[in-house]
């Protein structure tokens, strides 16, 4: 029974599986000052290093090329699976993650498959201590990357009718267009504010009832208005790996009365390779900037 | 688009294993879009490595590479794109029976490429393999008597 369980063919499932999670679980121990940052080493060399040790397991099982990457697909739920219950990431994350995890599985994998073909014990040791090397260095290091939007729309309305609805917008009752917000990603419904000058308070409300605490730090009537974030919910989903520091709007008056609003964000990222993750990041400000900031221009436009 | 990426993206080579994840992406991709291609690569395969001194490993620049010793016969990307080195003079032979092309990148060399999707594409692949494997053959007992 037992031998039947881990055999070679399942083995290749449970095998790289057990070892992602220890190597994980061993960072996230040793590596505590990284504050929850998740590393290029754990979406990439994990998951290569996964790929590598399923073709090992499969070296003599005689799979074709079609059966290698749907064990590899597999493999790779299995995974998105498991960081769901030990690493506690939500839906939006897994399918953001999932692409740069199906992409190393299935390249370690072939890579694995040559490896052994071969039969090149020096070279295959080499790989996978270069591998290690590589992932000793990049859980050891600090990770820090910051990165900005901006975005501009154009509003048919004068500069201080339009700075009315960027201090404060009524709620935003339209469905996000976004595929990520179409899915079950928060998107901004409304802002509110204590009043209209520096210091006052902002509230920022999505979706799913998440508020983000801001603070007014520039306020320059009909010019000028930038907020500090001051509190976030800290969630599963990707509001644990994304810190947005600041927001702006910044209104220029075209003298045709119609206005330019321009938005700005400032974020933080905790997840890396952020070649990778910064497009989503880019892309998720960007569609929150829009959804306000359309929002704002049909609000400003309405007579 | 894999043409599109040869031809504009190919700095990204130098990025260690940008070319493992592009043919990655490539075999992903003909999973989904022609998965009968990968059956016969694996045919292909199978066929070469059934003649004497031959081994496949990856190739330099993605896909499957097949060789004889240390020779490479030719090698396939994952979209089924077989590329071969040949003398120039088998090269034309087989230009005027039309179903070869020049190499996707290395024009005015003994290169060729072919495009493999049927299985009788897959029947003539392993024969243009077959001349390539009998020049290397000829070149290894010019060079060793």
């Amino acid at each position: 029974m037992i031998n039947k369980i881990f055999s070679a063919a399942n083995n290749g499932f449970i095998v790289p599986n057990g070892i992602a999670i220890i190597i994980i679980g061993i960072t996230k121990y040793f590596t505590s000052f990284n504050n929850g940052t998740l590393i290029f080493s754990e979406f990439v060399i994990i998951p290569f290093l996964m790929g590598i040790i399923s073709s090992w397991y499969w070296r003599n099982e005689g799979l074709s090329s079609k059966k290698l990457i749907l064990q590899s697909i597999v493999n790779c739920l299995i995974a998105i699976c498991l960081s769901m219950i030990f690493l506690k990431e939500g839906f939006i994350c897994l399918l953001i993650v999932s692409p740069l995890l199906i992409t190393f599985i299935v390249t370690g994998a072939f890579a694995g498959r040559a490896m052994f073909k071969r039969n090149n014990q020096e070279l295959n040791v080499s790989i996978i201590a270069l591998l290690l090397v590589v992932f000793v260095i990049d859980s050891t290091s600090e990770h820090h990357y910051q990165n900005m939007v901006a975005d501009t729309v154009v509003i048919n309305a004068p500069v201080n009718k339009v700075w009315k609805n960027v201090v404060a917008y009524k709620r935003i009752k339209v469905p996000g267009k976004f595929w990520l917000f179409r899915v079950g990603m928060p998107s901004p419904v409304e802002s509110t504010a204590e009043g209209y000058y520096l210091g006052a308070k902002r509230k920022c409300v999505f979706s799913n009832g998440y508020v983000f605490d801001e603070k007014i730090v520039t306020y320059e009537e009909n010019k000028n208005l930038t907020f500090d974030i001051t509190d976030q919910p800290r969630d599963p989903e990707i509001m644990g790996h994304i810190d947005i520091l600041r927001g702006q709007f910044l209104l220029k008056d075209n003298g045709d009365n119609t206005t330019t609003l321009i938005g700005n964000s400032w974020y933080k990222l905790y997840v890396f390779p952020t070649w990778y993750y910064d497009i989503w990041a880019k892309s998720i400000t960007r569609n929150v900037h829009l959804r306000v900031m359309e929002h704002i221009k049909q609000l400003s436009e309405n007579k | 688009m894999f043409l599109f990426v040869i031809k504009y993206l190919k700095f990204l080579k130098i990025i260690p294993g940008a070319v493992l994840i592009f043919d990655s992406w490539l075999m992903l991709w003909t999973l989904i879009s022609k998965p009968d291609i990968l059956d016969h690569i694996d045919a292909i395969e199978k066929g070469v490595l059934g003649w004497n001194n031959t081994n496949s490993g990856l190739h330099k620049y993605g896909g499957l590479q097949l060789n004889y010793t240390i020779h490479e016969l030719g090698h396939v990307h994952s979209n089924g794109l077989l590329d071969i080195p040949l003398s120039r003079k088998l090269k034309q032979k087989l230009l005027k029976e039309g179903r070869v092309q020049h190499h996707h990148t290395l024009v005015n060399t003994g290169w060729i490429s072919f495009y493999i999707k049927t299985n009788e594409d897959k029947n003539y692949a392993i024969k243009l393999l077959e001349l390539s494997y009998q020049s290397s053959l000829q070149r290894y007992k010019y060079h060793h008597p």
